[in-house]
């Protein structure tokens, strides 16, 4: 057992990648109401966005971390706009729209990076922090404390805000928003925007730790998904919470049974959640419905 | 008017039989056409390329030199990044080529191959690696490069041959950790390992599996750390393998020896991990240009060629072991006397040269199954940066030193 602190806090870690990927995924699916696959394309982009910033003009990844957020939130912004909206009645044409830009965004970086991997050896990323005699990656640490720091703003802004309170109206019921004037279709540009940006966040954080390739934001969306499930649809916290259960879960796993089991063990919990609670640990019962209940 | 009429029919005759002749010098000219199949788009185009570029210059030596019986190579290129694709492009090319030959995704070499038999059609693999290609017995299937199992004895060897001596440990006191990602790829590496180290009187502490795609292999340093091995060897991709590299030195894992099999000795570990966090680190994998003249005659002629056709370095060693691959294609059709499926598979069941015949340090000599007997990997040590051969002791240029191994 000595090396349960180990092993604990690599959970904790992996947990604040997953819940930083996880967080704009749920906020996507909690309020415009569309699984959007794309979403590791998303912080594949940012990803190379952020190698290209480093190796390119030398800009420091964490100091990419603005530009290559306003860069993703225009995006999401476009997407929305252009690909999401024109089909907001069809919620199934939307998924499989989401599914495009999956293959298109690959697609298009295969093109021009040709396929090769890409990393960069970045001097901060080496660092070490030893806690209570646990070696610690430092920017692993950043990736938590920065998930830490946008759950909390994001619950503050959604809880403060009159934008925010907009979007929380438009979760609960879109017509009923729609009912007190509140414009679905700006929330519908604003979430999505936001949910962009935060894989842009997420992925100009995770670049130090990552060796780049076309497909690797398919690494992430399947536990993604797993945790925006298992945390609760729509739910800030839920996705903290649900990062943080799968990290931990599957280090555990995969530490003290087997490494190719860790995903079956964090599966088996995923699917009875599933079964006893269907709106995730924190979200709001009925949520699961998204996508299939009817909207207007 | 006989007479003029006799000059009309010599004339005649004469001009049919120079047409004939010219008919027969076109046959002749034809050009032997071989298709490359390898993924040229997608993910994997990368390494795809590079074998292609490697056929594109073994075909313009033997150009060069005037061709194989009298006619110029020529290569048609077909695009397949899966197994379907492979079928797709093999029926398609069917047609217009000879012979084919490539590539090194196994899956694709499976039924590309075996489209290929249904044409008639050799395929010479000169890259794939999984053992079940040559098991399968087909008649038009020859590989001229190393199998995994090549592979799995190859790094068994370094760590008998190489490791061993220089920490000054007899096999009886070497221990090692098996690290392998977890398709079929990795598992049967990581199982013939284990069977090769133990038969040598090496304890074997523990096999780990990863899959390749993780975002986190903590758990999987932890647990060769905690089994303290004097060496850490591992078969996976370049990102799982990279991942590892950053985790361990993350997590202050430095064993005595850190080998890596398949990957590890390009610029996309260089890149990523750096040449400090490298350095020492022993790779198993194809033979690189630098190997010795007396080890891999012509390698140096080849990397000079590279340069001169493509402006920049090898992106990849697999390059050079489809450039020999084709080499010996062409021999064995020489040999042949053309394409005929049976005819080349009689004239490479007769191909003998011994080991250093080639670029690689390849020899040929097939067996049963025509999996060339020959073909074998070799190791480079990250040194400041740079891949150097090492091992064998013969492959290694003369004025080189081995480093300490605890990797940087």
């Amino acid at each position: 057992m000595q090396d349960l602190p180990s092993v604990l806090i690599a959970g904790v870690l992996l947990g604040g990648i997953y819940g930083l990927v996880a967080l704009g995924l749920n906020l996507i699916f909690g309020v415009v109401r569309t699984v959007n696959f794309a979403q590791g394309e998303l912080v594949m982009l940012s990803m190379y966005g952020t190698y290209w910033l480093y190796t390119r003009l030398g800009l420091n990844p964490y100091l990419a971390v603005p530009p290559i957020a306003v860069a993703l939130f225009l995006l999401g912004l476009l997407l929305q706009r252009f690909v999401l909206q024109p089909l907001q009645d069809e919620p199934m044409m939307q998924i499989f729209a989401t599914f495009g830009l999956l293959m298109l965004l690959q697609n298009l970086v295969l093109g021009v990076t040709g396929g090769v991997s890409m990393g960069i050896d970045w001097p901060a990323a080496r660092q070490v922090l030893l806690i209570a005699g646990v070696r610690v990656s430092l920017v692993r640490v950043v990736a938590l404390a920065a998930l830490t720091a946008i759950t909390i703003g994001l619950h503050l802004f959604l809880r403060d805000t009159m934008p925010g309170k907009a979007v929380r109206a438009v979760i609960q019921d879109k017509l009923a928003a729609r009912a007190m004037g509140i414009n679905v279709e700006r929330a519908y540009l604003l979430t999505f925007g936001v949910g962009a940006a935060l894989a842009g966040v997420a992925g100009a954080l995770l670049t130090p730790i990552f060796t780049l390739s076309p497909a690797i934001g398919g690494n992430f969306i399947l536990a993604a998904f797993a945790v925006v499930v298992l945390g609760g649809l729509g739910s800030v916290w839920g996705a903290y919470l649900g990062g943080l259960i799968v990290g931990i879960v599957e280090t555990f796993a995969g530490y003290y049974i087997d490494p190719a089991l860790r995903q079956a063990i964090w599966f088996l919990i995923f699917i009875a959640v599933l079964i006893v609670r269907p709106s995730g640990l924190l979200g709001q019962v009925g949520a699961e419905e998204v996508g299939f209940r009817e909207q207007h | 008017m006989p007479v003029s009429r006799r000059r009309t029919i010599a004339l005649a005759s004469a001009a049919i039989a120079a047409a004939s002749l010219g008919r027969r010098r076109a046959h002749a000219a034809e050009p032997i056409r071989i298709g490359a199949i390898n993924p040229y788009t997608g993910a994997m185009a990368l390494y795809g390329g590079e074998l292609t570029n490697g056929y594109e210059l073994a075909a313009d030596r033997a150009n060069a030199a005037g061709g194989v019986l009298g006619r110029q190579i020529e290569l048609l290129r077909g695009d397949a990044a899966n197994p379907q694709q492979g079928i797709s492009t093999v029926e398609q090319l069917a047609g217009k080529v000879d012979v084919f030959v490539g590539t090194y995704l196994s899956a694709v070499a499976n039924s590309a191959s075996d489209a290929a038999l249904r044409y008639n059609r050799i395929y010479w693999d000169t890259n794939a690696l999984a053992q079940n290609l040559t098991d399968r017995g087909l008649p038009n299937f020859i590989r001229s490069g190393p199998d995994a199992a090549a592979f799995a004895r190859g790094s068994a060897d370094t760590v008998t041959g190489l490791v061993g001596p220089s920490l000054h440990k007899e096999p009886a006191n070497l221990t090692v950790w098996i690290e392998h990602e977890d398709s079929i790829y990795g598992t049967s590496i990581a199982a013939t390992q284990k069977t090769l180290l133990e038969s040598a009187g090496i304890k074997v502490l523990g096999i780990g599996a990863h899959s390749a795609a993780s975002i986190d292999l903590t758990d999987s340093v932890l647990r060769a750390k905690r089994s303290n091995p004097d060496v850490w060897l591992n078969t996976g991709y370049v990102p799982d393998g990279n991942l590892l590299l950053r985790t361990a030195r993350e997590q202050g894992f430095s064993p005595a020896a850190t080998v890596f099999v398949g990957t590890g000795d390009t610029p996309e570990t260089l890149n990523a991990v750096g040449a400090q966090s490298l350095e020492g680190m022993l790779v198993v994998s194809y033979p690189r240009p630098d190997v010795a003249a007396a080890f891999g005659p012509g390698a140096h002629e080849y990397l000079e060629a590279y340069r001169a056709k493509y402006h920049h370095e090898p992106v990849a060693p697999q390059g050079m072991a489809a450039y020999v691959g084709l080499q010996m294609l062409l021999e064995a059709i020489t040999a042949a006397g053309g394409t005929d499926m049976q005819k080349v598979r009689d004239a490479a069941a007769k191909m003998d040269r011994p080991l250093h015949s080639y670029a690689t340090g390849f020899g040929v000599k097939f067996d049963e199954h025509f999996q060339n007997t020959r073909a074998a990997p070799t190791t480079i040590q990250w040194q400041g940066g740079v891949p150097v051969t090492v091992f064998p002791k013969l492959a290694a240029q003369p004025d080189t030193t081995l480093k300490p191994l605890a990797r940087g």
